[in-house]
């Protein structure tokens, strides 16, 4: 027994090791948020010696924080719903009736779609959103999210489904419930655990998307925060006790998110990761 | 009668897959279809009428040698992120397997880099590796030399994403039957043996999933390069992904970067479909 003991302090001393190395970044990140360059220059591990709220209000001002925030708000939300709704009537029907050819073939193409990388759609996109007027409208984004989610979360659907048991279903359309009401109704409520880490995984994904948005965001009152940063990184190398400060503040809005949604998160990675 | 019912109710049915079909089409199908049309074409990006130019596009990849550079930089970030996330990710499930003070915690704090978006992790690790690991250990940073910009790209990336093949292994270890390892230990083996012999066997799962997509991942790789150091220094960090990207916005040789990311495409259907086949052969049922 002590020597299981012994053991369990030694994971955790390394466990706790290994925690450092993945947060030290972030130590980096605020300290250096609200420092001078000039205290930056003497020494990069060091606590400011007073904190510099300036540095913040500066940050948001430069990177129009309150646009890309907005954007980048009315983006996920948007893209998430839509995701939901329509991977989740997709995956229900696919999964209620693959004994059909024509629903097992929808199945296969959606496996397929997962396997494409998005460098082969990217120009054809580009030129559809160009001859369609959609190029830095937040729809034109919103419908390529959605579009390119679709395979993997009607795939998590597909696999929740198949799970689901049929007889309540049944009893509702024996009373006369037609099938779109015994799906909202009846269904979709029982599909509340996948939901919600469908939901979770695509805030996160959405909020951070950056390949998509690179192409269809090219103007300034579009961007959302992954784009806006990628820009101001670039060009303000010079002050980056600043750009520390923008980097802090797009942090903390997906951070509380995280906090509070982990659960779903890594328990809907957990399970549908291997099944799935 | 009947019939008519049969067939208003098929058509109620497809009324579920109207949605997901509408922007599935737009975004994917059509694209799609429409690409290996703009593949056969020299469209510069921006003009308004294409030329046919036949396989013109195909064979100009096999005759150039510019390719060269970013097949090479690709197949090296690829197989070292494979390697090393799949190592990491199992490492660190291993350790949250067993059981002490604050393992969820744990759990957690190793997941939070994964909330963050490709530009913040590039930005700080920039900032880490030209100022912090300069001024303590002296050594210049790892993404402005040549020679070892592609491991540094791969420990920003896997800072960034190790967490989810972690929950992934993690999952499948939880699953592994605890008498197994009683057995085990009561006919003497050690704790390598256990691992060698009873763990990794039965986790056959989760490494075809992990490999398979850290290593597709690591084939397409586009954004942890294209903002840490946009290709450079000298295009020693240039993956495929940005090369068909730079045909589209700076070469202005749209059609070319079309035919290239579809030969790419198959590529990566063969790579995927060999490696995941392998796997699931070594796998054994439970």
């Amino acid at each position: 027994m002590r020597s299981e003991r012994i053991s369990r302090i030694i994971v955790f001393i390394i466990a706790a090791l290994i925690a450092v190395l993945f947060l030290f970044p972030f130590y980096i990140c605020i300290v250096t948020a609200f420092k001078t360059p000039m205290e930056t220059a003497q020494g990069v591990l060091a606590l400011p010696s007073k904190l510099h709220w300036e540095n913040f209000s500066k940050a948001l001002e430069i990177t129009n924080f309150s646009r890309s925030f907005l954007n980048s708000l009315i983006t996920t939300t948007t893209s998430v719903v839509f995701i939901v709704i329509c991977s989740s009537m997709c995956g229900y029907i696919i999964a209620r009736n693959l004994k059909k050819f024509r629903y097992r073939l929808c199945e296969t193409i959606l496996l397929g779609a997962m396997m494409v990388p998005f460098q082969v759609i990217m120009i054809p996109v580009y030129k559809m959103l160009k001859l369609s007027n959609m190029m830095n409208t937040l729809p034109g984004l919103i419908i390529l999210l959605v579009g390119t989610s679709i395979p993997y979360s009607t795939f998590l659907y597909i696999g929740f489904v198949k799970l689901v048991p049929r007889e309540l279903e049944e009893a509702a359309t024996i009373d006369g419930s037609g099938i779109y009401r015994t799906y909202w109704n009846i269904v979709f409520p029982l599909l509340k655990p996948i939901t919600a880490t469908v939901a979770t995984l695509h805030v996160m994904w959405m909020w951070n998307e950056f390949n998509i948005s690179l192409i269809v965001l090219q103007k300034e009152h579009v961007k959302t925060i992954p784009i806006q940063q990628f820009y101001f990184f670039g060009e303000y190398t010079t002050d980056l006790n600043l750009a520390f400060a923008s980097a802090c503040i797009a942090i903390i809005p997906i951070l509380i998110f995280f906090i509070i949604a982990q659960k779903f998160l890594i328990n809907g990675l957990m399970s549908g990761a291997v099944k799935g | 009668m009947n019939r008519r019912k049969n067939i208003k109710r098929s058509l109620l049915k497809f009324g579920f897959l109207v949605p997901a079909i509408f922007f599935f089409g737009v975004s994917m199908l059509i694209p799609f279809l429409l690409g290996i049309q703009v593949s056969f074409t020299s469209w510069d990006g921006i003009s308004q009428k294409m030329n046919y130019i036949g396989l013109q596009n195909y064979s100009n990849i096999f005759s150039n040698s510019d390719i060269l550079q970013p097949i090479r930089n690709t197949t090296y970030f690829a197989i070292l992120i494979t390697v090393f996330n799949n190592a990491f990710a199992l490492g660190l499930a291993l350790i949250l397997n067993k059981k002490f003070a604050g393992n969820s915690k744990f759990r957690l704090i190793y997941f939070i880099p994964t909330c963050l978006s490709t530009v913040l992790a590039c930005f700080v690790w920039k900032f880490l590796y030209r100022e912090v690991f300069f001024q303590l250990f002296g050594i210049n940073s790892l993404i402005g030399s040549m020679k070892t910009v592609i491991p540094g790209l791969v420990i920003i990336s896997l800072w960034n994403g190790v967490a989810i093949n972690m929950l992934i292994y993690l999952s499948a270890l939880i699953n592994v039957p605890k008498n197994l390892y009683d057995a085990a230990k009561v006919d003497g083996a050690n704790v390598f043996q256990r691992f060698k012999n009873v763990t990794v066997p039965l986790i056959g799962p989760a490494f075809t999933t992990c490999v398979t997509l850290s290593l597709t991942y690591g084939l397409r790789e586009f954004s942890v390069p294209m903002i840490a150091t946009g290709g450079g220094p000298a295009r020693s960090s240039e993956t495929i992904a940005m090369y068909i990207y730079k045909h589209l916005f700076e070469y202005s040789k749209a059609g070319y970067g079309q035919a290239i990311s579809i030969v790419f495409m198959v590529f990566l259907l063969i790579i995927g479909k060999t490696v995941s086949t392998i796997f699931r052969k070594r796998e054994v049922e439970m």
